[in-house]
């Protein structure tokens, strides 16, 4: 390190040192980075001596946007498309220029000049950049009583470019802050709105009951159970593709559709048809929602079923188990002519077996060996649990699911419905 | 996940291999999307498919949709067993035009 002579500074040297450190100040506190670069540029303007100056910032598309400006004319929000200027050769070069006629510089573009009135003599432009990363440029015109930009000038205006980079890059990451605090909010909210939405436990001697595991934190998957005046009760299980927010409002919205309906419209086809009708529009960027709802009718053990595109229910009996296959429709939310005529139904007698619902977090749900659980897996699993009462057995097949053999990729869900026991 | 595009007969078909999960759907969603904003008919070739979920699904559907507003073609290809699986189950068959293969997808309806 070279000492310096033990003289004091240039008045010059002073002035430009307390505009370094009073700028990099100003810069790291930014809170509004749009007013303290444009008041930097006022201030780089005054000490260098230039009519006019400018900071292009690279943009998300790769054009070069004028962030901030000071001089005669108001260039903010001027686009140079990556090309020959003077600008993007500071970038392309990394390394600044200094220009005393640009009149005898091929790449100047005379452009702006024509548009807005104002006379480009000479220019410095200087690259930004901060640890590698290219962020844009700081361009001043004109010397005032002067030909052109000295060197020394043009390591200052780099001193202040590094330091209005760092300014730039500090808003940025607090804005990334600021929306993943936003989103984290939002998530938590969404997780509350779900729970509430999920039916309360009843008793073991009420015949559906039903349980649900959130992949993370936020679920797709719901499931309901509304008790009808006349002793019947509506049950419904879904499941909404797609994950965050979204997911978990388009399940808010067709969760609360279903308590709704379910009370005024007789059987689960028209069900389904009504909320596929509430739905349309709302559902958009590949989102669907599979569900299926049922009747079940405690006097006479039989349930009516449909279903748009959900997973099979499974009825298992003291004899065997059977898939039930409902000849159904596609999910909800996509093809809204299917289910302009009704949804079909299915009237099964569940014989004193129980009927499992579930959602595909559960068949998809992977073994540690990483095949696939699959519905014959489901039932084995419930096998081993059968002597259990359905809430604690459902329990139990969870906590099985999530800590001894598989590992859940996504929302599970799992509802039984059964009398008689 | 691998991802083929092709082109064929002014057709652009996108050959999906492996599993198509939610890891690997948003990459499937955007070259079914690009290629629908490129104004041409898209094949979906499921034959090399070995898994899919409703991700994979979602992505599908979301093109289904695009093309249908925007009025281009959008045909899957010879699914392989365990797709069919997953489309049949979601009576996803009835929704989608379904074509034994590429060739037959070209050819058109």
């Amino acid at each position: 390190m070279a000492i310096a002579p033990l003289s004091s500074p240039s008045p010059d040297l002073s002035r430009e040192l307390d505009l370094v450190a009073e700028m990099t100040a100003d810069f790291a506190q930014s809170q509004d980075v749009e007013d303290v670069l444009h008041r930097g540029l006022e201030r780089i303007a005054d000490v260098l001596g230039a009519e006019a100056a400018s900071l292009f910032v690279i943009d998300s598309g790769g054009d070069l946007v004028c962030r901030a400006c000071c001089g005669p004319v108001d260039v903010a929000g001027l686009r140079l498309a990556p090309g020959d200027g003077i600008v993007w050769r500071t970038v392309r070069e990394n390394a600044p220029q200094t220009v005393t006629d640009v009149r005898r510089d091929p790449d100047f573009s005379d452009r702006v000049d024509r548009e807005t009135g104002f006379v480009t003599r000479g220019v410095l432009c200087v690259p930004m950049t901060v640890r590698g990363e290219r962020l844009g440029a700081i361009e001043i015109f004109n010397k005032m009583g002067g030909d052109t930009f000295s060197a020394d000038e043009s390591r200052l205006l780099q001193t202040l470019a590094t330091s209005a980079g760092l300014a730039l890059i500090n808003a940025r990451m607090a804005q990334a802050m600021a929306e993943q605090q936003a989103l984290r909010r939002e998530l938590a909210l969404a997780a509350d709105i779900q729970r509430a939405m999920l039916p309360s436990a009843r008793s073991e001697s009420f015949p559906i009951h039903g349980i649900n595991l959130p992949a993370r934190g936020v679920s797709g998957d719901f499931y309901d159970i509304v008790p009808l005046d006349d002793g019947r009760i509506a049950f419904a299980i879904g499941d909404v593709a797609g994950k965050g927010i979204n997911a978990a409002l388009l399940m808010a919205r067709t969760s609360s559709l279903f308590r709704c309906l379910a009370r005024r419209i007789e059987g689960p086809g028209a069900v389904l048809a009504a909320i596929d009708a509430e739905l349309e529009g709302a559902v958009t960027g590949g989102t669907f929602v599979t569900m299926l709802a049922g009747l079940f009718d405690p006097a006479s053990g039989k349930a009516v079923l449909a279903s748009a595109g959900h997973e099979a229910p499974l009825l298992m009996k003291k004899t065997g188990s059977v898939s039930i296959d409902l000849d159904g429709l596609p999910p909800l939310g996509i093809v809204p002519e299917r289910f302009a005529k009704g949804c079909p139904e299915r009237s099964i007698d569940l014989e004193g077996g129980a009927l499992y619902l579930f959602t595909d977090g559960l068949t998809e749900a992977r073994a540690a060996n990483g095949a696939m659980l699959e519905a014959t897996g489901i039932e084995a699993l419930l096998r081993r649990l059968t002597a259990l009462p359905a809430p604690a057995r459902l329990e139990a097949a969870m906590a099985e699911l999530r800590e001894d053999s598989a590992v859940l990729g996504d929302d599970a869900t799992l509802m039984v419905i059964e009398a008689g026991r | 996940m691998i991802l083929d595009i092709d082109e064929r007969d002014g057709w652009v078909v996108v050959a999906t291999r492996g599993e198509v999960d939610l890891q690997h759907a948003p990459r499937l969603r955007k070259a079914l999307t690009d290629s629908l904003l490129g104004g041409r008919g898209v094949i979906v070739d499921l034959s090399p498919v070995t898994f899919i979920d409703s991700s994979g699904i979602a992505a599908l559907i979301e093109a289904y949709q695009m093309a249908r507003t925007g009025g281009n073609a959008f045909i899957l290809a010879a699914p392989s067993a365990p797709a069919r699986r997953v489309l049949k189950l979601a009576r996803l068959d009835t929704v989608f035009a379904i074509a034994d293969s590429v060739t037959a997808a070209t050819e058109g309806p």
